[in-house]
């Protein structure tokens, strides 16, 4: 792949505004703010716990607002005003949440606290004197792992107590709008799906694709592993020797791209019109396994058109299905299903797929899972 | 938790962020509040080479009306909606589902257009945009193009913006005086992803009614049979035509995901007629 991109500038020149000091730096681009408060600029009272915007420990000002400077990079905050922990010291009101903090039994560990004191103080300013259910509700982006909140959430609300709430934001101003039309939608493929019995631990679809073409015309295309390959949206086969097979099958689920490297066998019923590809394969770069098994059979539906059955299960483990829903793997099964079906009519009716197919989202990347299962 | 090396450019421009777009090649990925990229970052789960930041793009941060629509630029935040800083097209729809996207600290970054690009099923801007039958504004060195909201969510994750295209804004109806809302999102937690959402948008003056299954992992479910029900006879008649119509709609799911998909939308219909 031609990306353009030569490697990675090492540090990008940034200049902002810490608790009211001018700081240059040189800055990796991948560094996040709150490292780069913790080890730049020594200003430990930033707390990182998940590095991931769940916990909210990190949670300092950025231009007035409270934000996670774990899921915000130093270089993004080129000319930006940050406020850490320890810049609240002329802060009244933090100066009083201070004081109910440690009168109500607020800090325990205490490693919550400098992300607590910031979202608190955004509550009772923005808030002012509100119900303890808002100001849970408010605070839920913060854990506290001694589980204290009781103490934190009353501690907020002495603080809150017969506060206004801050003035409505300023409205931004409304242009006169130009309209112009909508471009026309795709038509989706029709493609009904029902549940299918579960590879144990992990997931399984069913799929009944109409085929426009005659059952021998399909199964031409299906009993040829390469020619299944090519109808297979990202999908690359690297070698074929008997039932052997290995390829790469590559999917893309929004930003993260995999590329799945394994091998497989594959295994046909030229009776039946049917085959099983059994494959597993990984991703190097994320450190994602897929495995698993597609079952397919034509079954004639006339003189010119069949269905094609399809059986998929699959097993994902790695970074990959830490962070895929299952039933968000199978809408995308189900997609690729739908292009699968597209570019096979295609192909039997003597057409190349269509090109740049490369990666089609994440029914991509559950046919990639299964591809490098099947096809590999 | 710390990211694989990348590079970063800040675009002027939307045109120039499709440019920047174009030159990587697949390997550069846009960032604008980057509060769902940032964690896929950090856990190396996305490993582009170069990030392009349209944080601060002319254009991005726009709002225009006329009579019928609302075109909000895709880089304004949750919080601005949250807090009314940005006009709601929808009498309050957009305040209310704002409210409740994350936690504030989130809201204080992330961007409307950010999520409707990222396109995780679900996301609340992403059913909200299906109720309300947006436009998508894709702009790119090309031109600009206007996806209808049928269109612009192909499934999770995946959206019809090409690859050097941006999401500059999302056009909403501004809803009539008598128009209702309601939005049910069901989750154990605050601020978390839904695990259902039902939406429904019933605007007479307008002819607007839409009952929308949302979080289903994969675009979101408009139940037209529903929806006419609602129309024609009200918010009972809906109720009604509902359960056929979401095991129709909704084979796939697991029967407990249909009924907390069916449980949303019922709930949200019966807040419709509560009002009425």
């Amino acid at each position: 792949m031609d990306t353009g991109i030569a490697s990675p500038r090492l540090r990008i020149a940034v200049a902002l505004t810490v608790n009211g000091r001018r700081v240059s730096a040189e800055v990796e681009p991948r560094m996040h703010l709150g490292d780069f408060l913790r080890e730049q600029l020594n200003l430990t009272g930033t707390h990182l716990g998940c590095e991931q915007g769940v916990c909210g420990a990190c949670t300092v000002l950025v231009d007035g607002t409270p934000q996670r400077s774990c899921i915000a990079y130093a270089v993004e905050c080129d000319g930006a005003q940050v406020t850490t922990i320890e810049g609240f010291d002329a802060d009244p009101t933090m100066a009083a949440l201070r004081e109910a903090f440690a009168a109500h039994h607020g800090l325990q560990c205490g490693f919550c606290t400098p992300g607590m004191l910031i979202a608190s103080r955004d509550i009772v300013l923005r808030l002012g004197d509100v119900p303890e259910t808002r100001i849970r509700e408010e605070l839920s982006g913060n854990l506290c792992r001694c589980t204290g909140y009781v103490g934190i959430v009353e501690a907020v609300a002495a603080v809150a107590a017969g506060r206004e709430p801050a003035a409505d934001a300023a409205a931004v101003p409304v242009q006169a709008r130009v309209a112009a039309p909508a471009d026309a939608s795709v038509a989706p493929a029709s493609v009904a799906a029902a549940p299918a019995a579960l590879a144990a631990g992990g997931a399984g679809i069913a799929q009944t694709i109409a085929l426009g073409v005659s059952a021998d015309a399909a199964w031409a295309v299906l009993s040829d592993p390469r020619a299944v390959a090519a109808c297979l949206p990202g999908a690359e086969l690297t070698a074929l020797e008997g039932e052997a097979v290995s390829g790469v099958v590559r999917v893309a689920l929004g930003p993260i791209k995999v590329a799945l490297a394994g091998q497989g066998s594959i295994t046909l019923d030229q009776a039946a019109r049917s085959g099983v590809l059994v494959g597993r394969g990984r991703d190097g770069g994320t450190g994602s396994s897929a495995e698993g098994e597609v079952r397919w059979q034509v079954v004639p539906r006339g003189e010119a058109a069949s269905e094609l059955r399809v059986e998929l299960s699959w097993r994902l483990s790695g970074a990959l299905a830490q962070f895929s829903r299952g039933a968000v793997v199978e809408g995308l099964v189900r997609r690729l299903a739908a292009d699968f079906a597209a570019n096979l009519e295609a192909r039997v009716a003597g057409q190349a797929p269509p090109a740049a197919q490369r990666e089609l989202g994440l029914l991509a990347l559950i046919w990639a899972v299964i591809k490098a299962r099947l096809f590999r | 938790m710390k990211p694989v090396a990348f590079d970063y450019v800040r675009a002027r421009t939307l045109e120039e962020a499709s440019e920047m777009l174009a030159a990587g090649g697949g390997a550069a990925r846009l960032l604008a509040g980057g509060q769902s990229l940032g964690p896929m970052l950090n856990l190396r789960l996305a490993r582009p080479m170069r990030l392009v930041d349209i944080k601060r793009a002319d254009g991005f941060r726009a709002l225009a009306a006329d009579d019928a629509t609302l075109s909000i630029g895709a880089g304004f935040t949750h919080a601005e909606i949250e807090d009314g800083a940005v006009e709601d097209p929808a009498r309050g729809l957009l305040r209310h589902v704002a409210r409740g996207i994350a936690y504030r600290a989130v809201r204080n970054r992330g961007t409307i257009g950010g999520s409707l690009a990222h396109a995780d099923p679900a996301a609340d801007w992403v059913s909200v945009f299906a109720a309300l039958d947006g436009v998508a504004v894709a702009r790119s060195a090309r031109g600009t193009r206007r996806i209808a909201s049928g269109a612009f969510l192909r499934g999770a994750f995946a959206t019809a913006l090409a690859d050097d295209e941006v999401l500059a804004a999302v056009e909403l109806p501004l809803l009539s005086a008598g128009a209702r809302w309601a939005y049910r999102k069901v989750c154990r937690k605050t601020g978390e992803f839904a695990s259902a959402i039902g939406v429904v948008v019933l605007d007479p003056a307008r002819g607007l009614a839409r009952v929308v299954a949302g979080a289903v992992e994969a675009a979101p479910v408009l139940l037209p049979a529903t929806s006419e029900a609602l129309r024609d006879h009200g918010p009972d008649a809906a109720e009604a035509a509902l359960a056929e119509e979401i095991a129709r709609l909704l084979p796939h799911l697991d029967p407990a995901a249909r009924r907390l998909r069916m449980v949303a939308v019922r709930s949200a219909l019966r807040d419709i007629a509560g009002e009425g």
